[in-house]
């Protein structure tokens, strides 16, 4: 699965680890850890937390899976003492207990939950009953508190989840004397009731979350004095290192988000205001309104927004200033960037602008691609891959837990303004990012074909579609299409692209002509998704070798100016064509003088196919 | 499913446990692995549950006295549910 030899072996192991469900896998990858640890492939962090714990259950292996969790998923390492099994009120209360020698930061409790019971008799009064209720739930709490005047330190409290036998029936919600309520009500007591350095570890949230049954493994009470079964264990030790990285580390203040296909359905360059889908008149498009929704929600708990999107920036603006189904808009954003420079290099910039750390950022993206690139230049900004369901974002988002509430101050409410007039005053030079080993990181393999009768769908449907990487928008029918593939005097290929991520399929469609000395490039256009990955130079390469063939000694190309293709407006000078002159409607002429040429290095392995033979 | 086969399956949850490799054979037993002690034997059996998608009885596993055991009474819980 994982080698630990291998130099992206922790952030793997983090990831692997933040997605990890089921206990055999938390097992593996903690076993993992301790043997990089072992072999000084890992370091130990410099500076642990001291952690105790104590509970009425073994504690082992939950405390090695808390450890595994807060290190490699929460950023925090911690040295562990633990206690010994149902020790924990002694140790609370005697002054020269080892829980107090071992000097901790920080004490986990897992109060035992055969002692939170109503032991009064069955035809008590409401009041008797709440009374014994307060009373479990204070003593838990001032136990905590002597821990705290003992020794300082902060309190990650569990509390109890709920039994998921029918027995006693209906009465089960409306009296105490059910385990049921009598739990329910302690719990809340606890949530109501804790001073600021007690935080519950919500055990009756996470049991629910599971399924109360799933969480119950009596074999392992009987046997080992195991608190939970095996899928629960998972849980709540991911939960107390969680509560334990919010205790130790600051929290996410900003949301950049991409634009297509994230905040709304399509490509606004190419699908325009009406193409996009957002909003009722279809289930996608409230999907998407519906996590735009959230979103919202999100700022209003004084989550900053910032816009990161790979798109023409008066294009991108267009749906917040027009579009009636936006539930953003432009007021709502501290930084909005959207060009065509690496998503990295966007963030960064966003993050000098609001001068915030970039473990502070948070980005949401639905294209895997995207989302790796930030990983691999901005480690320390958080990434979230939406995936391709938007009625899935929304839940992504939340249970991505980044941005829970901690507590609700009049700051949080008004840093939205704040950091937005902080990025209006400052402006920032870019900075460079190796580019070149991402793209090399991505694998990525070109086919490069002629065009053929196979491909004349995909083709003509690429040339209607295209509207923004688009040279001369010369738009043809199938039958037009099936018309240069018959023909001799039309050199025209295709290109697609794959890399680790899967396949782009066909992005790229080329038709030039040969006439006397030139080589006329009528059709160039490609699919957005691939922009700077180098297939313009893999392009370029094959249309001097098609020249070549042809005995041509330049190229033609040629740009016609449309509403949509500013992108495009500098590319044959970026590739280095010398321009020749203008049409009226503003057509430019560019030549390229194919004799001293030698092809473009790329990170494209290329595979070039013959005429397939139909 | 053979012996043989659970074997098998039992030597990638012994990798995931133990951090030296432990060959898993019939019969071995806690008492040949170091590592084997109590604590490791709680998540050795809950692994082991999973990956099978077993379930044991109270006490049974105790009663085993090496693998070639432990693989007999999993192949018995994974007939008998």
């Amino acid at each position: 699965m994982l080698e630990s030899s291998s130099p992206d072996f922790a952030a793997e192991l983090a990831s692997k680890t933040r997605q990890a469900k089921e206990f055999s896998e938390v097992l593996q990858l903690c076993t993992m850890r301790r043997r990089a640890l072992a072999k000084g492939l890992l370091s130990r962090p410099a500076h642990p937390r001291r952690v105790a714990m104590i509970g009425g259950s073994n504690l082992r292996p939950l405390v090695d899976l808390i450890e595994h969790f807060a290190d490699v998923a929460g950023g925090v390492g911690a040295e562990f003492w633990v206690g010994d099994y149902d020790n924990y009120i002694s140790e609370v209360l005697e002054a020269e207990s080892p829980l107090y020698e071992f000097r901790p930061d920080v004490v986990l409790v897992l109060p035992s939950e055969r002692r939170c019971v109503y032991s009064g008799s069955l035809n008590s009064g409401r009041a008797e009953q709440e009374d014994a209720g307060c009373k479990v739930a204070q003593e838990l709490l001032d136990r905590s508190v002597a821990i705290h005047d003992r020794c300082g330190a902060e309190i990650i409290l569990g509390n109890f989840r709920l039994p998921p036998y029918f027995d006693p029936g209906p009465i089960r919600n409306s009296s105490l004397i059910s385990e049921y309520s009598f739990r329910k009500f302690v719990n809340a007591e606890l949530g109501l009731k804790a001073p600021s350095f007690v935080h519950i570890c919500d055990i009756e949230f996470l049991s629910n979350r599971r399924g109360n049954l799933a969480g119950v493994d009596d074999r392992t009470w009987f046997e080992s004095k195991q608190p939970f079964a095996a899928g629960l264990l998972v849980d709540v030790a991911r939960e107390y290192a969680h509560v334990l990285s919010h205790i130790a580390t600051a929290a996410k203040k900003v949301l950049v988000l991409d634009l297509d296909n994230t905040l709304w359905g399509g490509v606004i360059g190419d699908d325009g205001l009406e193409g996009i889908e957002l909003g009722t008149t279809s289930p996608r498009g409230e999907a998407f309104r519906d996590f735009q929704k959230w979103v919202f929600e999100l700022s209003r708990r004084g989550v900053l927004l910032a816009v990161c999107s790979k798109n023409d920036y008066e294009k991108a603006i267009e749906p917040f200033e027009k579009h009636p189904e936006m539930v953003l808009r432009l007021k709502d954003f501290v930084s909005f960037k959207a060009n065509w420079e690496p998503k990295s290099e966007n963030i960064r910039q966003i993050a000098a602008e609001l001068n915030l750390g970039l473990d502070s950022f948070v980005f949401i993206d639905d294209n895997r691609a995207e989302i790796e690139i930030v990983n691999q230049f901005v480690p320390e900004v958080a990434t979230i891959w939406a995936g391709d369901d938007p009625a899935e974002f929304s839940a992504k988002l939340k249970d991505s837990r980044y941005f829970e509430l901690r507590s609700v101050t009049a700051e949080d409410v008004q840093r939205v303004q704040q950091y937005k007039q902080e990025a209006e005053r400052q402006q920032l030079l870019g900075r460079s990012t190796d580019i070149s080993s991402y793209l090399e990181s991505l694998e990525m393999q070109g086919t490069i074909r002629p065009f053929d009768r196979l491909d004349a769908p995909r083709i003509t449907q690429l040339i209607a579609k295209s509207n923004q990487f688009n040279l001369t928008s010369r738009r043809r029918s199938e039958a037009e299409v099936a018309d240069i593939i018959a023909s001799s005097q039309f050199s025209a290929f295709t290109m697609r692209l794959a890399d680790r991520f899967g396949d782009h399929g066909l992005i790229a469609v080329v038709i030039g002509k040969a006439q006397g000395e030139e080589f006329l490039i009528d059709t160039w256009l490609m699919s957005c998704r691939v922009l700077k990955r180098q297939v313009e130079e893999e392009v370029l390469n094959e249309m001097v070798r098609l020249a070549r063939e042809n005995n041509c000694s330049r190229l033609i190309g040629q740009y016609i100016p449309s509403a949509k293709n500013g992108m495009v407006r500098d590319l044959y000078t970026r590739m280095g064509f010398q321009p020749v002159r203008e049409e009226e409607g503003g057509t430019q002429f560019y030549r390229f003088d194919v004799e001293e040429f030698s092809p473009l290095p790329t990170k494209i392995r290329i595979e070039r196919e013959a005429h397939a033979t139909v | 499913m053979q012996q043989s086969e659970v074997l098998a399956k039992l030597q990638e949850v012994f990798d995931a446990t133990f951090l030296e490799k432990v060959d898993v054979r019939a019969d071995l037993s806690a008492r040949d692995v170091p590592e084997w002690d109590s604590l490791a034997q709680i998540s050795l059996i809950l692994a082991v549950e999973e990956a099978f998608g077993v379930h044991f009885r109270v006490g049974e596993v105790e009663a085993t006295k090496n693998v070639g055991d432990l693989a007999g009474l999993i192949l018995k819980r994974m007939d008998k549910g």
